[in-house]
């Protein structure tokens, strides 16, 4: 069950994924209306706080995996601080929101961000993940996603 | 160069750094206890900076429907999948796939609601980013 470092993953993961920013496109949205009657920063703190709750519900409710298998070293105390940099970019993305290059090109920009930090930490194995070996198919399947991104995020702004 | 461009490219990075403490977090626990964690932390943390600057209660903000509030557990499901992800698939593939599937469903969702696209663009768009989903997803075997 312990993750090795792999090229090649299985296309449930790839699914899952995708399923998984769907899921993020439905989080954007009722955070986004929070933001509406309240700010940015009201909307952020009160869905952490849902969050929260929801994830003791959860931990509660679902019913615990691996009762005494082999014993997995601790986390490192860092580990602990992918919340703080949440935070982080919850504030970034709110000074960023009267950004003069417009809504798409700042979302774009955003989106290149997170692409270039994946790429440093798959290269090097950051933060005690595995390791895996950049190619050019990368190269290739980020220039085609962040090109269609910035298509779909043009002709939105069109709309709006 | 603005200003903006920066902040905004490090409000992307940090997404990536985020997604990958929680997997680190999550393969010593699970991954919806590093969503738990998550969660917990960037709560003090944005309580912490709303007593500093204020607005974290705007007036208002009890007008919002009970809906909008299924944003956070969504978010708690969101964060538990990306820590799995991210562990088995690595960083630069969670994040494409998860940016593809956010475009895509955003689209699908804009569209439910305003009826008014561009339709030529958001169309292409899609086709690239399925494209780029299968280049990366067909990776030679060694």
């Amino acid at each position: 069950m312990h993750s090795t470092p792999q090229n090649h993953a299985h296309p449930l993961g790839f699914l899952i994924a995708f399923g998984t920013g769907g899921l993020l496109a439905l989080m954007v949205q009722f955070n986004g209306a929070l933001a509406h009657y309240g700010n940015s920063l009201f909307a952020s703190w009160t869905a952490h706080a849902a969050g929260t709750v929801a994830a003791l519900l959860f931990l509660l409710v679902l019913p615990r995996r691996r009762p005494s298998s082999q014993p997995r070293p601790p986390a490192p105390l860092w580990a602990y601080l992918g919340g703080l940099s949440g935070a982080a970019t919850v504030v970034l993305s709110s000074m960023a929101v009267n950004s003069p290059a417009g809504l798409p090109g700042t979302l774009a920009l955003g989106l290149a961000g997170q692409l270039l930090f994946g790429l440093v930490a798959d290269g090097w194995g950051l933060f005690g993940l595995p390791k895996r070996r950049i190619t050019f198919r990368d190269f290739a399947a980020l220039a085609l996603v962040l090109a269609g991104s910035l298509l779909i995020l043009l002709a939105g702004k069109g709309a709006a | 160069m603005s200003p903006f461009i920066l902040i905004v490219g490090a409000a992307g990075l940090l997404v990536g750094l985020s997604r990958q403490l929680n997997g680190r977090l999550s393969l010593s626990t699970s991954p919806l206890i590093a969503s738990f964690w998550n969660h917990v932390v960037g709560f003090i943390a944005l309580t912490l900076l709303g007593l500093a600057v204020g607005g974290l209660w705007p007036a208002g903000a009890l007008n919002a429907p009970w809906y909008a509030y299924l944003g956070g557990p969504i978010g708690v499901v969101f964060v538990a999948l990306s820590s799995w992800l991210v562990a088995r698939i690595g960083a630069v593939n969670t994040a494409l796939l998860i940016i593809g599937g956010q475009m895509v469903c955003g689209l699908a969702i804009d569209l439910l609601q305003s009826g008014r696209l561009s339709l030529w663009l958001s169309s292409l768009g899609v086709v690239l980013i399925m494209a780029g989903m299968v280049v990366a997803q067909r990776r030679p075997r060694e």
